[in-house]
């Protein structure tokens, strides 16, 4: 039998006054894309840490390739490639030199693969590390991840800072990896981004794990804010809105409509075939909404926790 | 500009309640020192006040000659208020470099900006906060003297405490606002030391031309020059408005100009900026060895820093050397110090007064580099460096032993330079100093060092925040009982307490083989215990 990429049973990290981690059974299967989806403050973070061992667990325990990630944190890190959340100072240092000395305490690295990530995303590395913008810290930090070609990639909100052009390169470098049979643990709090890559998710709220969903799932869970205008003097098709499948909380005012749609945008499109739609606005709400909107669905099985 | 004005407050309290600690203290010391050492009647204190000036005339380089000495307004004005006006330009210098172009490196004068707050507001709310703290500070000083009088059983005007705790809050004001100005014509990593430059330049022009006539006709440029106008402590002193308004209207257009200035430059750049060469992109990793080898890495990347102590600790210990004789032979012909000095020196002379004095204050100097690199540490382990640094596949153990090397080797460079400076200038200035005594006292500052290195980097791990605090103010009252301990009489165990006691007299008496052992025992204990916690502990949480 397989070991698992990432194991953890009732993992647990209590800071007090309900803040931290509790309780999280995660099964991860090695090459497997597993997003990890959590409003602010969630304890996407918290979890991270601990699968790093840079935190303690106050009880429970987890594993990375069957190496238990407290005990054998240093022979975990050698299977490990991580993003974190937020990068650290480097002061004047250039990319290179931080680089060189992250590769250095690593061990192994390949010049070539770094040269490659770098030219790929664009990073100078000449430049000193206090004059890269946001958006090139993110890169380096996606860079010194996949350097040594981890079998694991920890990813704490990799495309944050990144413009749509290197959110395009990052998740092709992620499907590469993918492909090269890493497996990757994704953090994020935008549901669009673990969409598209994931396997499954694992959604977490104020430090307890709320569900895994797979895909079809996924896009059950998501929904869009439409507001439409038609044409001045022009019915609104309101009654076919309304029955459109997907479509739901229909206002009508005069010749504006408001409406969420759950899933495909087919049969809403159906709907307004033949109005003249003079404007049409997607909302896509912020996990948090999406979060009430759920629970609001499925308040009588499932307990609303702390 | 409330709001600016107390979140410049907040911003700076720690500065404040710090300094205004180390002015109550300092002035209180140096009060109740008076009542100990000058003597009860008139005739001791006019002997000691005749001591102290032929002493002071050996240190006019650092600050003025002392009026009155023989009264403790006047000897407190010298020896408390002639420091504290050091004292208050480094806190200005700090403080308003920090409150520039650090809090634009932290992001925080975009956010104020961004929130409304125009830019000559934000000037004014700093130097209003600053001169708050100045105030608080400087009353902090006068309150440590008039408690200082108390224990000594007399009486002083709380007016004359009051307006010499005025006349050290505007030259606190007038160099911070100059700071304001010189910080906005630099990059922000520079805008420390070119202001630092700049203000240490005034404090010499004024300083200096006690000793060189040719400064004279520049000293009006100095700050410090009206400062010193002002003695109300001295019988008979007062505090000159002149002088003081003078120091007022230069903080005023130095704020007025480093406004205008600020007005014109773009965020996060200085005034002026030059057109920066244009440079191929490279996506080649360094090559430099110096990055493969554990230690020496950490050594490298901190050089401009190393080498800063190296020669700042060298120029000095060579210029105690060339200033030991000229003070020590005037000093030998007062009787009245016979006891005074023997308190301190056996055997050779120049050799005791070296070791009491030089390595006394190089100990002081080599505790501050180590509080500097746990400093380091600790800002490391906050910001999440550590976090991806241990993101690798190295314990945490190591991270703890590579620290420390790194600060012993750091503090060998350190010792054996400035010690090879003092063995050379010594042999110009024919002072006769054992080699191997002078290779010892020099190489005992390794353990030494890495006596405040290990507790702080077991502090490091437990409350981080308060680390450097706490070790600071550890480092000054070891210093401070080592140094006042003799002359106040206090207790054995008390003296022996300081980690200064601890390094001994190694120029003059050899090295405490006891006192090495408890270091080195202090440093094993201290390194394994810090080990066994950073092993433990949580990492960016």
């Amino acid at each position: 039998m397989d070991v698992a990429a990432i194991q953890t049973s009732k993992l647990s990290k209590n800071y007090g006054l309900g803040r931290g981690l509790f309780d999280l059974d995660l099964h991860v299967e090695a090459q497997e894309v597993f997003g990890f989806l959590g409003p602010n403050g969630a304890g996407k973070s918290t979890t991270i840490r601990c699968l790093m061992g840079l935190i303690r667990p106050t009880a429970g325990s987890a594993h990375i390739f069957g190496l238990d990630c407290i005990r054998d944190y240093v022979a975990v890190k050698r299977k490990v490639g991580y993003v974190p959340g937020e990068m650290p100072q480097f002061g004047s240092l250039r990319g290179s030199e931080v680089v060189a000395y992250l590769g250095a305490l690593r061990g192994g690295v390949d010049l070539k693969v770094v040269r490659a990530l770098a030219e790929r995303f664009n990073l100078d590395l000449s430049r000193r590390y206090r004059e890269y913008s946001s958006g090139n810290k993110q890169k380096l930090a996606i860079v010194l991840a996949f350097m040594h070609r981890p079998q694991l990639l920890i990813l704490d909100e990799p495309t944050s800072g990144l413009d749509p052009l290197n959110q395009q390169e990052f998740f092709g470098l992620l499907s590469e990896a993918r492909k090269d049979g890493a497996t990757v643990f994704l953090s994020s709090h935008i549901l669009s981004e673990v969409e598209r890559m994931c396997d499954r998710v694992g959604i977490i709220r104020s430090g307890r794990l709320v569900t895994i969903a797979d895909l079809d799932e996924l896009h059950s869970i998501r929904f869009h804010r439409v507001e439409l205008e038609f044409a001045p003097g022009t019915d609104a098709p309101v009654k076919a809105i309304r029955s459109a499948a997907g479509v739901e909380d229909v206002v009508a005012s005069d010749h504006f409509v408001k409406c969420i749609v759950r899933g495909s945008f087919e049969p809403l499109l159906d709907a307004l075939r033949g109005t003249t739609v003079t404007n049409l606005v997607s909302h896509e709400p912020n996990l948090e909404e999406i979060f009430l909107e759920y629970y609001r669905e499925t308040a009588p099985t499932k307990a609303m926790t702390p | 500009m409330i709001a600016a004005y107390v979140l410049a407050l907040r911003l700076g309290r720690w500065g404040i309640a710090g300094f205004g600690a180390v002015a109550f203290v300092f002035t209180l010391v140096q009060t109740v020192g008076f009542y100990k050492i000058a003597g009860r009647t008139e005739a001791e204190r006019q002997a000691f006040g005749r001591s102290m000036s032929v002493l002071a005339s050996q240190f006019t380089v650092i600050i003025p000659p002392p009026v009155r000495p023989d009264t403790v307004g006047g000897y407190v004005q010298w020896r408390a208020f002639g420091f504290l006006a050091i004292l208050f330009a480094i806190w200005a210098l700090a403080s308003a470099s920090g409150a520039t172009r650090g809090d634009e490196e932290r992001g925080i004068v975009q956010a104020l900006l961004a929130n409304g707050l125009l830019r000559p507001t934000m000037i004014a709310a700093r130097i209003t906060a600053f001169a708050t703290g100045a105030i608080v500070a400087a009353l902090a000083a006068g309150a440590g003297l008039l408690v200082g009088v108390a224990s000594g059983g007399e009486t002083f005007s709380t007016v004359l405490a009051l307006e010499a705790a005025v006349a050290a809050a505007v030259l606190g004001v007038c160099c911070y606002s100059l700071t304001l100005l010189f910080a906005q014509l630099t990059s922000a990593r520079n805008s420390t030391a070119f202001a630092g430059v700049i203000l240490l330049a005034l404090f010499l022009i004024n300083s200096l031309s006690r000793t060189f006539d040719a400064l004279v006709p520049w000293r009006w440029l100095s700050p410090f020059h009206y400062y010193e106008q002002s003695s109300p402590l001295v019988p008979g002193g007062t505090l000159d408005m002149r002088a003081t308004l003078v120091l007022l209207g230069i903080a005023i257009a130095a704020a007025v100009l480093a406004a205008l200035a600020f007005r014109y430059r773009d965020v996060g750049s200085p005034l002026i900026t030059l057109p920066a060469a244009t440079t191929r992109a490279s996506y080649e990793t360094s090559r430099s060895p110096v990055w493969q080898v554990p230690v020496v890495r950490d050594l490298y990347e901190r050089r401009v820093s190393l080498l800063v102590w190296t020669a700042g600790l060298s120029a000095l210990g060579a210029i105690f050397v060339v200033l030991t004789k000229s003070i020590v032979k005037p000093l030998l012909a007062i009787p009245e110090l016979a006891p005074y000095f023997a308190i301190f020196i056996n055997g050779n002379i120049y050799a005791s007064f070296l070791g009491f004095i030089w390595f006394g204050f190089a100990q002081l100097l080599m505790a501050g580099f180590a509080i500097t690199q746990v400093a380091r540490w600790t800002a490391e382990d906050s910001d999440g460096r550590l976090e991806l640094v241990l993101s690798n596949p190295i314990s945490r153990a190591r991270v703890v032993v590579e620290r420390l090397i790194a600060l012993a080797l750091g503090a060998l460079i350190i010792a054996a330079v400035s010690g090879a400076a003092v063995g050379l200038e010594s042999h110009y200035q024919s002072i006769d100093l054992s080699s191997r005594r002078l290779a010892e006292a020099s190489l005992l500052f390794v353990p030494f060092t890495l006596v405040f290195g290990t507790i702080g980097a077991l502090l490091a791990s437990r409350i981080p925040r308060a680390t450097v605090g706490i070790l600071g103010a550890f480092a000054f009252a070891s210093y401070l009982t080592v140094q006042l301990g003799p002359i106040f009489k206090l207790p054995v165990w008390v003296q022996d307490i300081s980690a200064f006691k601890l390094y001994g007299q190694p120029l003059s008496s050899g090295v405490d083989q006891t006192g090495l052992v408890v270091m080195l025992v202090i440093v094993i204990a201290g390194l394994m215990a810090s080990a066994m916690v950073m092993e433990r502990r949580d990492i960016g949480a």
